[in-house]
């Protein structure tokens, strides 16, 4: 039925149109992904300076706190070198693979973007190679099929997960515990984010084998659903069965010592749960400042959005920066927590 | 306009709270309902430390904030104005403004939070009421107005509380947590409007027959709006209990609220069409998921099998109600 109304009804001439345009878009797609660069390296930027260029820029949406802090400071620092930024921003994986496409069509001197899922970026990368737009990636890594094809400033994810570590045996230690047991409740577990963290955690806790992780849980970088993890691990082990735990971001630390209370556990001082965190936001700065939450670790956007805004104008000066940049990350404790506060409480 | 007389309501009161038991023969629906709880009980006895006090601690304080904003929820439905989509948001936003008028003291900072979360919640309620707007569209596009002002006005930026007024609500009388004794004493409360007070036997009819309502001459819209408007009073409590967990707020705290209460209302076997369902059946729902939850993490299974196994929860209540409510009319 419907079959017959479609064929027999007269295409009108919006319809047409619409065909018309879908197709000379569809043409000029498959012109765009016919020109390939010539190398196969990622093109150098020239030495022209910022001044004119277009940058596509798929971060990580204004709604995220971590995203809103490093948004400002990245796009400010561009257009006071005099580039435009075009925001493509977003906080949903599928619309970042879109605008990456987007981007690529737009034919920018460069796009900058996050990977909010690494493997949905791969034919986007690649795609953006073959049409000669260099492509910059930052905070977490690209996925390994396209490790050479991108230019990268990231987070050292091994680092902070191996500061969790470090903190949790600091504070066992100090309370003169000879065995412990941990859990850990973390981002999203298929993120690489995640499986760096972890992987450095798991080695860092290997080096002192009297402290057990008897749980892993993958929280999603949720706080509430981290919260409800928590109260079960206290539920299922009780106060006594658990001194130590992680959360991969504070936002998620919090949760934990919020459910350790409610347990009727205690937390930190002499012989209370130690708890924490890998990567920081105010909230977190201000619970190591009040003793309830042991450490974290930096990871925190303001240094990031400067190292790499600071690669963008290298990169358009001709300076050739290395392919890959690594952003050093700190261990935070009550011992410097001054010292890291106000970096750490911009989100 | 309450212009429905006496005999009307109560009868409507009989038909949807006050069923007798041992009324209807059992059927084969009811046969699978047993089976499936005693799976579930079951499953939980050959849980190890299932069963212990501090286990059952934890699954009705995970069950109390989502409870919360289900029970909200549990009057849109009956109302007949299918789900909220703006749960999540609406908790975020309000969340934020609870945690940010920490200054003022506990008591104001919550009133404002509450006020804000039920007009935010009625404006959307009205809408539906008097203008028939499809409720779904209405709240995916308030969901989004909701992220974006509260983002705005932010910055993006996670809200700290500007007191420690707050943690009051994390408070644990008696070894329980505080959000626990307000989950039930709200769903005694929301019960007891549901079946004893003519707004809520007048909800029911609306949910049942929203044109029959009307040509009854019954204020459909006015009734929507207030369902929508306590709804929002209650997600607004489930927002401050879950910025003072959290210590922080930003648009994200919701999570996963959203379908979260829906999941609950529908595990009750409050069926989305409206008409029926009550604030007990929620908590029922709402208990059973965070125990199902708590079983399958007790047993080592991971989170992605919990939100699958919380999924086919809700599918098999649903496919039981239909089937029920297709027995029924029959």
């Amino acid at each position: 039925m419907i079959r017959r109304r479609l064929v027999s009804r007269p295409v009108s001439l919006r319809a047409r149109l619409g065909v018309a345009v879908v197709g000379l878009a569809l043409v000029s797609a498959a012109c765009g992904g016919g020109s390939s660069s010539d190398g196969g390296d990622t093109p150098a930027g020239g030495s022209g300076g910022l001044k004119g260029k277009t940058i596509n820029f798929v971060g990580y949406g204004n709604d995220n706190p971590w995203g809103a802090y490093f948004n400002g400071v990245f796009t400010k620092k561009l257009e006071a070198e005099g580039a435009k930024v075009v925001d493509l921003t977003t906080m949903d994986p599928g619309t970042a693979v879109q605008n990456v496409n987007q981007a690529i069509s737009n034919k920018p001197d460069l796009i900058v973007t996050a990977l909010l899922d690494t493997s949905s970026m791969v034919v986007p990368i690649k795609k953006a190679k073959q049409a000669g737009v260099p492509v910059l990636v930052f905070d977490g890594r690209p996925d390994p099929q396209v490790d050479d094809d991108v230019m990268q400033v990231i987070s050292d994810n091994e680092a902070v997960g191996k500061a969790a570590a470090d903190n949790l045996i600091e504070g066992l230690k100090a309370q003169g515990k000879e065995s412990a047991k941990i859990i850990a409740i973390t981002g999203t577990k298929s993120s690489l984010v995640t499986q760096d963290r972890l992987k450095a955690f798991d080695q860092q806790m290997a080096t002192a084998p009297q402290y057990e992780v008897i749980e892993t849980q993958d929280g999603n970088w949720d706080p509430t659903l981290s919260g409800k993890i928590a109260t079960q691990l206290f539920a299922k082990y009780g106060c006594d069965g658990i001194q130590g735990a992680y959360g991969m971001a504070d936002y998620q630390a919090l949760p934990i010592i919020a459910s350790a209370k409610q347990a009727g556990c205690e937390v930190a001082g002499d012989t209370g749960l130690v708890v924490t965190s890998s990567n920081c936001f105010k909230a977190g700065i201000e619970a190591i400042q009040a003793g309830d939450l042991y450490g974290t670790a930096t990871e925190d956007p303001g240094t990031i959005a400067n190292q790499t805004a600071d690669y963008v104008i290298r990169y358009f000066d001709g300076a050739k920066p290395p392919k890959k940049e690594v952003v050093k990350e700190e261990r935070v404790t009550a011992a410097n927590v001054a010292e890291f506060a106000a970096q750490c409480s911009n989100a | 306009m309450t212009t429905l007389t006496e005999p009307p309501v109560a009868t409507a009161a009989a038909e949807h709270g006050s069923r007798e038991p041992g009324r209807r023969k059992p059927t084969a629906s009811d046969l699978v309902v047993v089976l499936a709880v005693l799976a579930v009980v079951a499953l939980g006895l050959t849980t190890d430390r299932f069963v212990t006090v501090a286990n059952a601690k934890a699954i009705v304080t995970s069950a109390s904030l989502v409870g919360i904003a289900a029970l909200g929820l549990t009057l849109v439905m009956i109302g007949g104005s299918a789900v909220s989509l703006a749960i999540s948001q609406t908790v975020a936003a309000v969340g934020m403004i609870f945690l940010s008028a920490q200054s003022l003291g506990l008591v104001p900072a919550l009133v404002l939070a509450i006020v804000g979360g039920a007009a935010i919640t009625a404006l959307q309620g009205a809408v539906v009421g008097y203008a028939a707007a499809n409720p779904v569209v209405l709240t995916i596009a308030a969901s989004f107005a909701i992220t974006g002002i509260a983002t705005g006005v932010s910055g993006g930026s996670s809200v700290s509380a500007s007191g420690r007024g707050y943690d009051h609500l994390n408070a644990t009388p008696g070894g329980l947590a505080l959000s626990v004794y307000v989950l039930i004493a709200l769903v005694v409360v929301v019960e007891w409007v549901l079946r004893r007070t003519r707004f809520g036997r007048t909800l029911y009819l609306v949910g049942e027959n929203r044109p029959a309502a009307r040509a009854a001459g019954m204020a459909v819209g006015r009734t929507t709006a207030v369902a929508w408007a306590i709804a929002g009073a209650l997600f607004a409590v489930t927002a401050a209990f879950t910025a003072a967990f959290n210590t922080s707020a930003n648009v994200n705290l919701g999570g996963t609220l959203t379908f979260d209460a829906i999941a609950a209302v529908l595990a009750g076997g409050t069926p989305i069409s409206g008409g029926r369902g009550s604030a007990v059946r929620t908590l029922a729902g709402a208990v059973l998921i965070a125990a199902v939850s708590d079983i399958l993490l007790l047993r080592g299974y991971s989170t992605g099998v919990q939100v699958m196994v919380k999924g086919l929860i809700v599918l098999f209540v649903v496919v039981i109600v239909h089937v029920r409510t297709k027995g029924r009319h029959a």
